[in-house]
């Protein structure tokens, strides 16, 4: 197994689109929020299009990141792509245009639904989760493309695997990442009717915390071997040191209580990386708001790291949904350069409830390694530790 | 790296279940498909779309073709899965869009609509609902996987168990696919099916048939069945498994036929 690097990084998210730190000013009012009673989402501003991702946001997004991934990539080589996405929820165009006029009496004709989606239309094809990941491995030449679909954990999840593949050589350079878009009507409205928004501000780990921030962005990492990286004097933005996943086999939409499935999760990534819980400088939470999910998660870091620094970016940046473990990966290698833990944005009173060390203020340290975790609906649970160059 | 064998395999297509599905059909639904009768929760059912419950099903009964996977620990059992994402059901939002009046609009839809929503209409489209629910059925903690990679899910899901099996992260794999995309004929151009596979990999050398990490897709084959998404390389894997015409050779699995 080779040892792997971190060597470039493109970023779509609300904190902007290259690495940055969490800033207050990044939860702001949005009209299409609002139309649902959601005060509050973390949008990326300056999105463009794409030729080949009309009407598909985090395809852009996605396009965008994985562009800003490549400068200065070597020529050649064997490449592949992993990325992680989520549910392309319908928007509400494609409810009013493909939905609602084959409405009769209260039940959807589907035969006739299905005979007038038009396959060159680009809708239906922006509902391939595989699509964007396929696009970006051809031009890029990328002879792997896989797509991870683990709901939140998605693209932890990919960055994992794909870390994998450089390790054993099955490619020379990896894209990876994630990415995801549901700022939108019908998008929030998955998340209302699970009443899984904060109804006020995202407040991670507060006693007061009633739900996430929605948010979208990309984010791709280049991932290569250490040897070829250092090889050419390519600039080495962190060291992949490890992964571990797990499952809670408790419930798909709740976390196990306990926090069991995200503690074996990150278990799993130390021994990967071949560390002990005393090496860890710093926790990127998942940390959403939620009341269940923070407690449990906390928790688990509590019995596995035990005091160690801990924050999340949610609170910032939103909820990124599958794109998270991948936008927040590539705002940890912010806190390596920057010599920074950053607090938690919407934190005001830590939970007592929630025994881990949650920052509340920015903390002036360079961190070594950093685990970030990444959970899911399903149960899916992803933890990755990266090192400082 | 670890050596790693295929012990069992369950299947669901067009042409049966089990080794009744060994024979020729037309495209189209599993006949004789029963979720409650082939081991999935009937408390579930209503939250799992007609792909997930063949699915789930067809974790249950690879398992049943190997009950030796219950002296794995839970920690050591890993699920790789490849299934298509599922809209949340139209029928779930019929109500809503009705009480949105004529003409539609988002203001209506918002104010009268929302509450008749299903809480979990969000939750039943997850692509990763197999996995979620199989996990928790059979107590499943280990390293795991979901891919929506359309007609190479399971491909890839099965590869990236043989892995995990060959270094050591898990000690069985259950891996394989599912799906339904029967009514799916416009968007594909070509009859479309449904069906479910999925493998069950163990650590060392078990019984007679080894699995080597890059294994390999099973191309044009099964095509008479129709499309069948991510399911169709783990049914055509299975499909020749239960015939006994998987061969061992240097290199692996041999899955074309000569």
């Amino acid at each position: 197994m080779r040892d792997v690097v971190i060597t470039a990084v493109g970023l779509r998210c609300a904190a902007g689109s290259t690495p940055g730190l969490p800033d207050r000013s990044w939860g702001r009012p949005d009209p299409d929020g609002a139309s649902l009673g959601v005060p509050l989402v973390a949008r990326v501003d300056g999105v463009g299009e794409h030729v080949d991702f009309p009407d598909d946001r985090k395809g852009a997004l996605a396009w965008a990141a994985a562009a800003d991934a490549m400068v200065g990539a070597p020529a050649g080589g064997r490449r592949g792509v992993w990325l992680g996405t989520g549910l392309s929820s319908l928007t509400p165009d494609e409810l009013v245009r493909d939905l609602y006029p084959h409405l009769r009496d209260g039940r959807f004709d589907r035969k006739a639904l299905a005979r007038d989606l038009d396959p060159d239309h680009p809708a239906p094809r922006r509902h391939l989760p595989e699509r964007v990941t396929q696009v970006i491995a051809a031009a890029y030449g990328a002879h792997v493309a896989e797509t991870s679909f683990s709901a939140c954990a998605a693209a932890a999840m990919s960055i994992a695997e794909a870390a994998r593949a450089v390790a054993r050589g099955d490619v020379d350079m990896a894209l990876a990442g994630g990415h995801d878009a549901m700022i939108h009507p019908i998008g929030l409205l998955s998340f209302v009717v699970l009443g899984a928004l904060s109804t006020t501000v995202a407040r991670p780990f507060d006693r007061r915390r009633d739900g996430f921030l929605i948010g979208e962005g990309a984010a791709v990492l280049r991932l290569e071997a250490e040897s070829d990286a250092r090889a050419r004097g390519a600039p080495i933005l962190a060291r992949w040191l490890g992964a571990g996943t797990s499952v809670d086999a408790h419930n798909v939409t709740a976390p196990h209580p306990d926090g069991h499935g995200a503690a074996l999760a990150m278990t799993r990534a130390l021994r990967d990386a071949g560390l002990t819980p005393a090496d860890v400088d710093y926790v990127n939470a998942h940390g959403t708001g939620t009341p269940v999910g923070d407690r449990a998660e906390s928790l688990a870091i509590r019995r596995v790291l035990g005091d160690v620094p801990v924050s999340s970016f949610k609170g910032a940046v939103g909820h990124t949904v599958a794109a998270a473990g991948a936008v927040e990966l590539a705002l940890c290698l912010a806190c390596f350069r920057d010599g920074l833990l950053p607090g938690t944005v919407g934190l005001e009173e830590p939970d007592p409830e929630c025994p881990a060390n949650v920052l509340v203020a920015n903390v002036a340290k360079r961190p070594r390694v950093i685990l970030s975790n990444s959970f899911g609906f399903g149960g899916q649970n992803c933890a990755v530790v990266i090192g400082a160059p | 790296m670890r050596p790693v064998s295929l012990v069992a395999a369950s299947l669901f297509c067009p042409a049966g279940i089990g080794a009744n599905g060994l024979g020729p059909a037309a495209p189209g639904p599993v006949p004789g498909f029963a979720p409650h009768a082939h081991g999935v929760p009937r408390k579930h059912l209503k939250t799992m779309t007609r792909a997930v419950q063949l699915g789930c099903a067809a974790v249950y009964a690879a398992l049943e073709d190997w009950p030796t996977w219950r002296m794995v620990p839970a920690e050591r059992r890993g699920l790789y899965v490849g299934a298509s994402p599922q809209q949340g059901d139209a029928e779930d939002i019929e109500p809503a869009l009705q009480a949105a009046g004529t003409p539609f609009t988002l203001g209506g839809f918002a104010e009268r609509g929302v509450p008749m929503i299903p809480p979990l209409w969000l939750v039943k489209g997850l692509s990763n609902n197999i996995l979620g629910y199989s996990s928790a059925q059979f107590d499943f903690q280990g390293d795991n996987g979901n891919w929506c990679d359309g007609g190479h899910g399971g491909s890839v899901a099965l590869t990236n168990a043989v892995h995990a099996v060959a270094e050591g992260r898990v000690d069985l794999a259950v891996a394989g696919g599912a799906d339904a995309l029967v009514g799916a004929e416009a968007l594909f151009g070509a009859p479309c099916a449904e069906g479910a596979a999925f493998l069950v990999l163990v650590a060392g050398e078990v019984g007679k048939t080894r699995v080597t990490a890059g294994l390999p897709t099973v191309e044009g084959a099964e095509r008479d069945l129709g499309e069948l998404g991510a399911a169709g390389v783990p049914i055509a894997i299975a499909r020749q498994w239960l015939a006994g015409l998987l061969e061992v050779r240097a290199g692996g699995i041999h899955l074309f036929r000569d």
